[in-house]
């Protein structure tokens, strides 16, 4: 009698052991075809910028330009959109006819004129093929910002998509150079991330050298040679007010604030020795952090602020050295071929990026804060002074060509791809990122 | 010689040629053969072993849907030995009391049964179950078996080859519609599995399903995130799949698992 219903069991009961599973292995790595069509205007409006309608056109070409410039999205020509998308459209876009036209993505916005003489840009990201809204916000911004809503747009997309932060709203300051090799003319200069609003800070008297962010972002610290003699100064941005940390009777450089904004550590020379030093922003008091023989130089706190990487050579060339904030636990990380100079933390706090000297050439690399996993980056003749965006996934850096003294803003995907220039009304070097904008 | 001894020795021959003739006759004489045990016999008919315990052809009826056993072959002669003699007969077994054969034509009615004779027969019968007219037969699993297979439904009965086309044909459909991000942390270690069901034209009803993801910690919940997506992308934008109508049991519902760690 067991054996029977044994079997009528086994009848009836489905057997789950044969789904079948494929396995995908292999993928094409490119870009994401995206599409972002101009933003309608809600109601056509005249603002301090131009017309709503004129605005939607231009918001969606700098997302666009975004976008594709971190090369991890195509934004598709829009010459070859078939629609237009009108205010319905915006919540409630034709998936169809992006279907068509093989855009993976969507973003649609509008632009509405607030009474108050401001706009409000509403951004909206669709995943086409699904048919699902991915993330919707809206940024309310003065007409004349108009920019930074775009970027924020961007940003938004861009995190939805990739899992990332984005970085788009953000600023970039750096030394605009002009002039032959002798008489090279230096002036600090800061713009948007993309090359816009580009302005001149100093009037290139005086030669200045690495200029860099606070995290507030109202300050800049810089060297300057002013009076021939080569100090920190500080440059708030809002009135463009200059100052000189300290009259140090020596040479200060390389300056760089900690991740809090209260301090700045720099290098100074001393007794014939160059050393690493903290001042407290609030008090002007200084303390020493290294004192070994040689040039120690170019530090760059850790986001945590609790460690700081820097460059000595100490051990007879140029290598990037880490310690802790207090200048305890000094120890060298990089032991790859030829020297390796120029070292900035990562704002993820993952990795170290740096110039690796040798062989003839210069080349930005990155490596982890234990000195392992070094990978070079890019493979040119001099490429030197890496900087992070604020996501930490793009470093900015100069490209000198070789044979000539041109010197270009760079940029390069931390997966080495997409090295791109970042154009600049004369030449450039020395580039440093802000944080995100807030 | 006189006459007399002569007749004397003549009549002496003849005597003793008389006594050797019957003497001889005494010798050639036959008897009949006595047995000397009595070993009793069953006779059997040729026919009965052919049709026992015939296994069932392979249909569906002959399958066991209900709780009867399956019924032997109906010519099969009911088992012969009675069933209540387990334990065996301790009488010993030659007994001098002659037993004619059975005779020769078998006959189909059941022979007496002999509970007094150790039946070895019937012990053989009870423990190899192989035998003709074992009491308890053994399952024939191998019919059993084929008529299983018929009853369950056809998409479990896979065949290896079109299995492995299949999932060639569902591979390269779908892998070049596949954009796994680029540079991202961590997501060179991660692989997602989504749950596909088809329609019978191969597009998708309803969405993929995510079924299961690796290498996903706190810290890279967006990145995690993102990925799938792109394995859900990969399967929307290469809908309706291409694959043959015959085997859309086993299509119908399927498994991708995305693994870039290969990729280079």
């Amino acid at each position: 009698m067991r054996i029977p219903l044994l079997l009528v069991a086994l009848l009836l009961a489905t057997p789950a052991a044969a789904v079948l599973r494929v396995d995908i292995n292999t993928g094409i790595a490119q870009p994401l075809p995206i599409a972002v069509p101009a933003f309608a205007a809600t109601a056509p409006a005249a603002t301090q910028a131009g017309t709503t309608t004129d605005l939607g056109a231009r918001v969606a070409a700098v997302i666009a330009a975004d976008l594709g410039s971190s090369g991890l999205f195509r934004p598709l020509d829009p010459a070859a959109y078939t629609t237009t998308v009108t205010p319905g459209d915006v919540t409630a876009p034709q998936f169809a006819s992006w279907r068509t036209l093989a855009a993976q993505a969507l973003v649609t916005g509008n632009v509405t004129a607030n009474p108050d003489g401001g706009i409000t840009v509403g951004c909206y990201a669709y995943d086409v093929f699904s048919s699902e809204e991915l993330a919707r916000q809206g940024f309310v911004t003065t007409a004349a910002n108009w920019r930074r809503a775009a970027h924020k747009c961007a940003d938004l997309v861009y995190s939805r998509l990739t899992g990332e932060t984005g970085y788009f709203d953000s600023r970039i300051v750096y030394v605009s150079e002009t002039g032959g090799k002798t008489k090279r003319i230096k002036r600090l200069a800061v713009m948007d991330q993309d090359g816009a609003n580009h302005r001149f800070l100093t009037n290139g008297q005086n030669l200045v050298l690495t200029p860099r962010f606070a995290p507030n972002q109202q300050t800049i610290t810089y060297m300057s040679f002013a009076d021939n003699k080569p100090r920190v100064w500080l440059y708030t941005l809002g009135t463009g007010h200059q100052e000189v940390v300290g009259e140090f009777p020596n040479m200060s450089f390389a300056p760089r604030f900690s991740p809090d904004g209260s301090a700045l550590v720099f290098s100074m020379a001393t007794g014939g020795n160059t050393d690493i030093f903290r001042m407290d922003l609030a008090s002007r008091r200084i303390s020493r952090l290294t004192d070994a023989p040689g040039i120690d130089t170019a530090p760059s706190y850790a986001p945590d602020g609790a460690h700081i990487v820097f460059e000595s050579d100490r051990g007879g060339s140029q290598q990037v050295y880490v310690m802790n904030a207090d200048g305890s636990g000094q120890h060298r990380i990089s032991f790859g071929d030829g020297r390796a100079a120029t070292p900035v933390w990562s704002p993820r706090g993952d990795l170290i990026a740096f110039t690796r000297l040798g062989a003839g050439k210069f080349r930005i690399g990155v490596m982890k804060p234990d000195g392992s996993g070094e990978r070079l980056l890019t493979s040119a003749y001099q490429d030197e002074g890496p900087t992070w965006s604020p996501n930490g996934r793009v470093i900015l850096f100069f490209r000198t060509v070789q044979g000539r003294s041109t010197t270009a803003l760079m940029s390069v995907d931390l997966s080495g791809q997409n090295e791109r220039r970042l154009k600049t009304p004369l030449d450039a070097s020395d580039p440093a990122w802000s944080p995100l904008l807030p | 010689m006189t006459e007399r001894q002569s007749l004397l020795i003549a009549g002496v021959a003849h005597l003793a040629l008389l006594a050797a003739l019957s003497i001889g006759f005494e010798l050639n004489h036959r008897e009949f053969p006595v047995p000397e045990e009595i070993v009793p016999v069953e006779l059997v008919q040729i026919a009965d072993t052919v049709k026992v315990a015939e296994p069932p052809k392979p249909s569906i009826k002959s399958a066991p849907q209900d709780s009867a056993p399956p019924p032997p072959a109906p010519e099969t002669q009911p088992t012969p030995a009675p069933p209540k003699e387990p334990v065996p007969d301790p009488t010993p077994a030659p007994k001098p009391k002659p037993t004619p054969p059975q005779p020769a034509p078998p006959k189909p009615a059941p022979p007496k049964p002999q509970p007094k004779l150790l039946d070895t027969a019937e012990l053989s019968n009870l423990i190899d179950k192989t035998l003709p007219k074992a009491k308890v037969k053994p399952l024939d699993t191998s019919a059993l078996a084929k008529s299983i297979e018929k009853a369950l439904p056809k998409a479990t009965r896979v065949d290896p080859r079109a299995t492995a086309t299949l999932q060639a044909a569902i591979r390269a459909q779908i892998a070049p519609c596949w954009n796994p991000p680029i540079g991202g942390a961590d997501v060179k270690r991660m692989t997602v599995v989504l749950h596909i069901e088809l329609g019978r034209d191969g597009s998708v009803s309803g969405r993929p399903e995510v079924v299961a993801q690796t290498g996903v910690t706190g810290g890279n919940a967006d990145y995690a995130r993102a990925f799938a997506e792109t394995a859900k992308r990969a399967v929307l934008r290469c809908a309706p799949l291409r694959l043959p109508a015959e085997l859309y049991e086993q299509w119908k519902s399927f498994e991708l698992n995305f693994d870039p760690s290969e990729m280079t």
